[in-house]
């Protein structure tokens, strides 16, 4: 099953009156959305208030997907019209290098205008990264490999079971390994 | 109860064939926060959380927001109360017809025997049909006198007349 696919499920039970699937996919999509908005709204305070605003754009427009495109390029033309319709409401112009749908799935926010009026966060952004990397670092080999060659090269367990040379099941079982002992360190961090 | 962690991770990859873990996710908020904290762990790792406040969720609010929508759209409006099906409609729909159809044939047949009358008849052996204006006399509303009409005329304007008649009874008829 690809990304797509479980998107699709998720609608299908949505549409079926399953109003916590939709929580799901907006756990799933609210860091890409807050990263595109990023793009656009500067100051960080407002990007939950509009990040929320697309999310319920979508529930209410939930019907009319027709499943034509993959849902999250879907999502990303909303987020990047949502956010141009803040602009206009603060009476400011959209960034002179704008993004497009097409390019949805390769856009990875680098060269955005971050907010930067906001140590806190900043600080705390950085503290979750190196507690990340910190716990990666110090994995065994095989559960290291695992977790980048997935996270990073976004491969399928079928291709990193070839390039590991063991079964697809050591390969979920090495991948969970490795994000239960990010999590373990995570979620204090989180919670705090 | 089964622990569904790995399966959890699985679900993130897209690595899974049973629907169960859904259905396990969507009723248990603790996996639910579990699937964002390991969300989370990819977005970071490629860069996609630069920048942003990771404290915030917005799903929390979101769902709310979408509640609060959703029964806002539940209340009935007041000023759109639902039309009632009666009869009294329909009933004067369909015999009005009739009254109005039988009243054009009255007038029809009245219309054809005073015209079938004999044109010799002498106006004062009909009084009832002698109407003397109020004032004593009446101003002609035309100065052009109608042509004479002849007894084929008569005939075939009844012809015309009644073959309407027909018509319309079985336009009436046909209708649902």
């Amino acid at each position: 099953m690809n990304e797509r696919e479980l998107d699709l499920q998720l609608i299908q039970r949505i549409q079926n009156g399953e109003q916590q699937a939709f929580a799901l996919l907006v756990r799933k999509y609210q860091t890409r959305v807050a990263n595109i908005l990023t793009r656009y709204v500067r100051s960080s305070g407002d990007i939950p208030d509009v990040s929320q605003e697309v999310f319920i754009k979508v529930y209410k427009s939930l019907p009319n997907f027709r499943g034509d495109s993959a849902f999250y390029t879907w999502l990303f033309r909303i987020t990047v019209n949502t956010a141009k319709n803040y602009l206009t409401s603060q009476s400011r112009r959209p960034p002179a290098s704008d993004i497009d749908a097409e390019e949805a799935d390769s856009y990875d926010g680098s060269g955005a205008l971050k907010d930067e009026d906001n140590p806190e966060s900043i600080l705390h952004s950085q503290e979750v990264k190196q507690v990340i990397l910190k716990v990666i670092g110090g994995l065994p080999d095989e559960l290291k490999s695992a977790i980048t060659l997935r996270e990073l090269e976004g491969m399928s367990y079928d291709e990193i079971a070839q390039i590991e040379n063991c079964p697809i099941g050591t390969v979920r079982s090495r991948i969970f390994r490795a994000r239960e002992a990010i999590d373990k360190q995570l979620k204090p961090l989180l919670e705090n | 109860m089964k622990e569904y962690s790995q399966d959890l991770s699985s679900l993130i990859d897209n690595e899974f064939d049973d629907q169960e873990i859904i259905d396990a996710v969507l009723g248990d908020v603790e996996l639910q926060q579990q699937f964002s904290r390991y969300q989370l762990i990819g977005d970071v790792l490629r860069e996609e959380s630069d920048g942003l406040d990771l404290r915030v969720d917005v799903t929390d609010s979101v769902m709310a927001a979408i509640a609060g929508e959703m029964q806002d759209d539940n209340v009935v409006p007041l000023t759109t109360p639902e039309k009632q099906d009666t009869n009294v409609v329909p009933f004067m729909k369909r015999f009005g017809q009739y009254a109005i159809a039988a009243s054009v044939a009255g007038v029809v047949v009245v219309s054809s025997l005073i015209v079938n009358q004999d044109n010799a008849t002498d106006a004062s052996s009909t009084p009832v049909l002698n109407t003397v204006p109020f004032g004593g006399a009446a101003a002609p509303v035309s100065l052009q006198a109608t042509p004479a009409q002849t007894e084929n005329d008569i005939k075939e304007r009844n012809e015309r007349l009644e073959a309407l008649m027909k018509d319309h009874q079985l336009q009436l008829q046909t209708k649902p």
